[in-house]
C-alpha cells in the first residue's frame, strides 16, 4: 500500500514518558499504543498533527522528520 | 486460561465495581478482572477527592482504613487570592487510593471474582461463536482467554473500545493535562479543600490541594494545552507551589490526563460494555470520576450479566446499559460540558470580581442558590453561562 508522505511523525523518549495514556485518545488516527507497559507510535500511521506533543505533562513526546 | 462469561479489562473503581455487581447479578457467571499493573491501585494518577454521598453508595467511609480525610469545607482561591469559603456540611473525602482501589477488588475477589495482576490485554478480536477471543499477557506468558462479555474499564488510554471499534478519541480541547505533588510539611485548613482559578495559574483548568492529613496534601492542577503558551502541566504547578507552599517538602509526583468531554456517543457494541474514564464519563466540569465510574461499573456488570443469563450479548441486548448511564448521569454530564464552554470565555477580573460579591454574603447565609441569585445579579457576563445549562 502506498502511504501518503508526511513531513514530520511523532516520537517517544521513553526516558521522560510517565505511561500516563493521556496522549493515546488525542491521536485522530490512533498511532499512539500502549503494549506492555510502553508507549509505541506508529511511524506509519501517524499524519504528523501535533496534537500529541503540548499535552504531555512531562513533553516526552516531540516531532521529527519522516 | 479457561474462558469466562465475562472479563473486566482494568481493576479502578469501575472496573472492580464491574466485576463485583456481575458476580452478585449473575452468581453462576464466571468472571475475570484484569490489572496491568502488578498491584492494584498504584501508580495513583489521581487528586482522590470524593463526594461523600456518591461514596455511600459503594462503601462506608467511616473509619475505614482508605478514607484519608473527611471534608467539610470548600475554599474557592480567586486569580488575586481572594479566598472564599462555601461550603460547610458533609462535603466529602479524600481516598488514599493504593487502598481504596484494592478494597473494591477484594469485594470482587470475595463475591467470586478472579484477579490477575501484572495482566495486560493487548489485543482481541471476535470468534465465530459471537465471543471474544482476547490476548493477554502475564506471569505465566501469553495466552487467549476468550468471553461473552468484555468489559472495557481501561481508563483514559480505552484500548479496549478501541479494538471493539468505539470513537473513544478526545478533542485537544477537552483533554485537561495535570500534575501532581504529594506536598509535606505546608499550613492550610486540613478540613477544606482548596480550589484556585486563573489564567496565569491554571489556563483552561484549576490548581487544588486536597488535605491527606496535617501538613500533607495531593497539590496539583490541570490545564489545556491549547491555552498553555508553549509551558507544561508541571511547568505551571512548579509555578503555583513555589509561590504558595514554597517550603513543603514535594515526596513524590504524578501525571496525567482528565478526559472532560461528554460520555462517547456508542458505549457498546456486540460483546462490549465501555465504562468510566474509558467511556469519558468523567464531570467535566469538575473532572470528578470516581463515583461515576462505580456508577457505570455497576450498570455494565449488572447488564453483563443479565445479558449472559438471557443469552444474548448483542449490541442491541447491551444497548440498555448506555441509555441507563445517559439517563442517570450522562444527560447532565451534557449541561456541565455546555457551562465548561460558557465559563472558559471569562477573564481573571470576573472571577476576583465573583469572589468578592460572594463574600458579601455572610457565611452563614452563603446557600449555593443565594451565591447563584447574586452573582447573576451582579454579573450579568454569567446569565449566558447559566442560561446553557437549560438548553
Amino acid at each position: 500500500m502506498a502511504l501518503a508522505k508526511v513531513a514530520e511523525v511523532a516520537v517517544v523518549d521513553l526516558n521522560l514518558c510517565d505511561r500516563c495514556g493521556l496522549c493515546l485518545p488525542l491521536c485522530p488516527p490512533e498511532s499512539i499504543h500502549l503494549q506492555f507497559n510502553t508507549l509505541v507510535i506508529d511511524a506509519t500511521t501517524c499524519t504528523g498533527c501535533h496534537k500529541c506533543i503540548a499535552p504531555c505533562p512531562v513533553r516526552a513526546l516531540s516531532m521529527v522528520a519522516s | 486460561m479457561p474462558d469466562v462469561d465475562v472479563l473486566v479489562v482494568g481493576a479502578g473503581p469501575a472496573g472492580s465495581v464491574a466485576a463485583l455487581e456481575a458476580r452478585r447479578a449473575g452468581p453462576r457467571c464466571d468472571v475475570l478482572l484484569l490489572e496491568r499493573d502488578r498491584a492494584v491501585g498504584a501508580p495513583v494518577r489521581c487528586a482522590e477527592g470524593v463526594g461523600d454521598a456518591g461514596l455511600r453508595e459503594f462503601a462506608n467511609p467511616d473509619g475505614a482504613p482508605w478514607a484519608a480525610r473527611k471534608i467539610s469545607r470548600v475554599i474557592f482561591l480567586a486569580p488575586d487570592d481572594t479566598e472564599v469559603k462555601v461550603a460547610e456540611r458533609d462535603v466529602g473525602w479524600i481516598l488514599d487510593r493504593t487502598r481504596f482501589d484494592a478494597f473494591l477488588a477484594g469485594e470482587a475477589v470475595a463475591a467470586g471474582a478472579h484477579l490477575s495482576v501484572g495482566t495486560e490485554a493487548s489485543g482481541m478480536s471476535r470468534t465465530s461463536d459471537g465471543r471474544w477471543a482476547v490476548t493477554i499477557r502475564g506471569p505465566g506468558g501469553t495466552d487467549t482467554v476468550r468471553a461473552r462479555v468484555v468489559i472495557g474499564a481501561d481508563g483514559v488510554e480505552t484500548m479496549v473500545g478501541r479494538w471493539a471499534g468505539l470513537d473513544t478519541r478526545v478533542p485537544s480541547r477537552d483533554m485537561e493535562s495535570c500534575a501532581q505533588y504529594v506536598v509535606q510539611g505546608i499550613e492550610f485548613d486540613p478540613d477544606a479543600i482548596y480550589l484556585q482559578f486563573g489564567d496565569q495559574i491554571a489556563p483552561g483548568g484549576y490548581a487544588w490541594l486536597f488535605p491527606k492529613g496535617e501538613g500533607i496534601a495531593n497539590v496539583g492542577l490541570g490545564i489545556l494545552a491549547l491555552k498553555s503558551k508553549g509551558r507544561s502541566a508541571r511547568d505551571y504547578l512548579d509555578a503555583w507551589i513555589a509561590r504558595r507552599y514554597p517550603r513543603g517538602a514535594r515526596l513524590g509526583y504524578t501525571v496525567g490526563g482528565v478526559i472532560v468531554h461528554p460520555t462517547i456517543t456508542r458505549t457498546t457494541t456486540d460483546g462490549v460494555l465501555i465504562a468510566g474514564d474509558a467511556a469519558h464519563m468523567v464531570n467535566p466540569l469538575s473532572g470528578g470520576g470516581i463515583v461515576n465510574a462505580m456508577k457505570a461499573g455497576r450498570l455494565a456488570g449488572r447488564t453483563a450479566a443479565q445479558a449472559i443469563a438471557q443469552g444474548d450479548t448483542s449490541a442491541g441486548r447491551l444497548h440498555g446499559y448506555h441509555d441507563a448511564w445517559m439517563r442517570m448521569l450522562g444527560e447532565d454530564h451534557l449541561r456541565y460540558y455546555r457551562i465548561k464552554q460558557a465559563l472558559e470565555r471569562l477573564d481573571d477580573d470576573f472571577y476576583d470580581g465573583l469572589a468578592r460579591t460572594v463574600n458579601a454574603i455572610p457565611q452563614q447565609k452563603r446557600t449555593l442558590g443565594r451565591i447563584f441569585a447574586h452573582a447573576l445579579v451582579k454579573h450579568p457576563q454569567l446569565i449566558p453561562v447559566a442560561a446553557r445549562f437549560f438548553v
